[in-house]
């Protein structure tokens, strides 16, 4: 795994909040096509690193490389159309529409047309609507959304519409998918479901995970940093780092002395 | 605030069947012009037609934020009135034609949208509606003090309003260039919905931290709405001058920005011609009933909350659940 190039470098990040630090001088490299997960328990500062590897929170101190990008320096947008995908905690999709216009809204950044080419069909639109017809399937295939294409977003079963806000995410083309927490509430058979879409959508592409469940860390993740009180206490396969002892000791609190 | 939602958005149908049926809207609307400007034979009515299709313009650029962003855009009023005001100092002070002040008030509109827009379309909500109401304010009080917009009387005795070979100060002229251009309008609305842009902004009109993150540069493209709407209702300003034959800083007024919000509620936001259902009850009811002007917004005040009772999408909601009760009848009777 190591000798595969970094895709997120994070370098001595802190992030204060007024007087409270929430992110004391961390350090990440996530190797290039790995499922790299992000755990500890709450508070640990594990979402806050997240929101800054993704570009929405601008640390305090520190350097922060996605692809090559100082996400730190860019707007949000900008990240996101140079291959950096997210999902949100709260399943995020627009709920108002159907699968479909879902999937023609998170098409933005792939489409080229203007007003002009709309109004008078031309090549360019046409070219566009093509590519998002083959797309689209594609990607309701992979994300098993096919059935439920002319469906009402908000009327899909919970585990269906974090399937749906994936593949919004997919149709952006990314190199990088950024989950948070993206198995919190599903049921069993649900999570089953889900690490499945992980393992198929993790060909040829970076996954970072923040999440509770360990089981899905365990079955997903080739690496996990567990944070603790706004450190990376340690960087490991999920199995070894479970076992460390500060992990341990941060999960299960101190023993008596 | 109701959403553009599917129903809204099949419409925006970009295959054969979605171009089949805006044709045969088009032909309906052209249909429909054609039967009110050669049927109607009384001038008040030509020339009121004529008015509600100018205020329905105006009610679409307020759309165009309210259903279009998810913003209230109250200080839209003021692009109203630079484009009434924009002809009537061209015709009054330069002697220039009607249409070139037209241009001009669409111009100086989308060039005012640009500059309020860049500064204020970072807030959002009641923040936004507030800001903008104050800049309508603004704009209201400086045509009050300033000589050649006429100050508090305004301006009128204007010589002669007509878009090229057209003299408006025909009814039937007029109500034919105003549905004519209303339809033109609504056809580019149409466009716009089913384009990259419309598909960003109802994108961020259901969230907005979902666009971006899909990106979706949420401020450019809530600016490019902005500038958008700005000359339609510079447009529309233009158009009702015919009609009012006067223009005082009233038409700057956050009531009138008032009057068409609630034309688009009637109508419902999330149609395209939503607010032009809207504007013709907002327009002709009142004839019948004989409304003091205070009664008037009191009347449809109340009626708006009515409509968010029992239809939220507006009136076109009704029509919608009553085709399906009708289809459900007849399927049982099978």
């Amino acid at each position: 795994m190591s000798a595969l190039p970094n895709i997120v470098t994070a370098t001595a990040v802190e992030k204060h909040y007024g007087g409270v630090a929430a992110l004391k001088r961390v350090d990440i490299r996530i190797p290039e096509g790995s499922v790299y997960g992000l755990i500890g328990p709450n508070g640990a500062g594990k979402s806050t690193m997240f929101d800054i590897l993704c570009g929405i929170t601008k640390p305090t101190a520190g350097t922060v490389k996605v692809l090559g990008m100082d996400v730190a320096a860019l707007p949000a947008h900008t990240v996101a159309s140079k291959g950096v995908g997210r999902t949100f905690q709260r399943t995020a999709m627009f709920s108002e529409s159907t699968v479909e216009e879902n999937l023609l809204f998170a098409s933005f950044s792939a489409t080229r047309h203007n007003l002009f080419h709309r109004i008078l069909r031309s090549r360019v639109w046409r070219a566009d609507m093509d590519a998002f017809r083959e797309k689209s399937a594609d990607v309701l295939a992979i994300c098993g959304l096919s059935e439920h294409r002319h469906q009402l977003a908000s009327a899909l079963p919970y585990g269906t519409q974090r399937r749906l806000a994936v593949a919004l995410t997919l149709m952006t083309d990314p190199k990088i998918i950024f989950l948070d927490e993206p198995v919190a509430g599903m049921n069993e058979t649900e999570t089953a479901d889900f690490i499945a879409l992980m393992r198929r959508i993790s060909v040829g592409r970076t996954i970072v995970i923040v999440e509770h469940d360990m089981a899905a860390i365990g079955a997903l993740c080739d690496e996990v940093t567990v944070m603790v009180d706004g450190r990376a206490i340690v960087t490991d396969t999920p199995h070894n780092a479970l076992k460390h002892p500060e992990v341990v000791r941060a999960y299960l609190g101190a023993e008596d002395e | 605030m109701t959403s553009t939602s599917s129903q809204a958005l099949k419409l925006q149908g970009t295959g054969r069947a979605g171009s089949l049926g805006k044709g045969v809207l088009i032909v309906l609307a052209a249909g429909l012009i054609l039967f009110v400007g050669l049927g109607l034979q009384s001038t008040f009515w030509l020339n009121l037609a004529a008015y509600t299709c100018g205020f329905a313009l105006f009610a679409l650029s307020v759309n165009i934020m309210l259903g279009g962003v998810g913003e209230v855009p109250l200080g839209q009023s003021m692009f109203f009135g630079i484009g009434a005001y924009a002809p009537a100092v061209m015709i009054n002070n330069f002697g220039l034609p009607f249409e070139f002040g037209v241009l001009v008030g669409m111009v100086i509109a989308a060039a005012a949208a640009t500059l309020i827009g860049g500064v204020t379309l970072r807030l959002t909500g009641a923040y936004f509606a507030i800001v903008s109401w104050g800049m309508s304010g603004v704009a209201m009080v400086t045509v009050h003090n300033i000589e050649f917009t006429g100050g508090a009387l305004g301006l009128f005795g204007f010589s002669r309003l007509a878009v090229g070979p057209f003299d408006l100060s025909h009814p039937r002229t007029y109500f034919f260039v105003t549905s004519i251009i209303l339809l033109l309008v609504l056809i580019l609305l149409a466009h716009i919905r089913s384009s990259r842009f419309g598909h960003a902004l109802e994108s961020i009109r259901q969230s907005r931290h979902l666009a971006q993150s899909l990106g979706v540069n949420v401020f450019r493209e809530r600016l490019k709405a902005f500038v958008l709407s700005a000359p339609i209702a510079a447009l529309a300003g233009s158009l009702c001058l015919p009609f009012t034959q006067i223009v005082t800083p009233e038409s700057m007024s956050v009531l009138r920005s008032v009057d068409a919000l609630l034309a688009v509620l009637i109508g419902g936001t999330g149609l395209l011609y939503g607010p032009v259902i809207g504007s013709i009850i907002f327009t002709v009811v009142p004839q019948f009933l004989n409304f003091d002007a205070n009664v008037k917004v009191l009347v449809f005040s109340l009626l708006i909350i009515l409509i968010m009772m029992v239809a939220p999408g507006g009136l076109h909601q009704l029509i919608k659940a009553a085709g399906a009760a009708l289809r459900c009848m007849s399927e049982s009777r099978r």
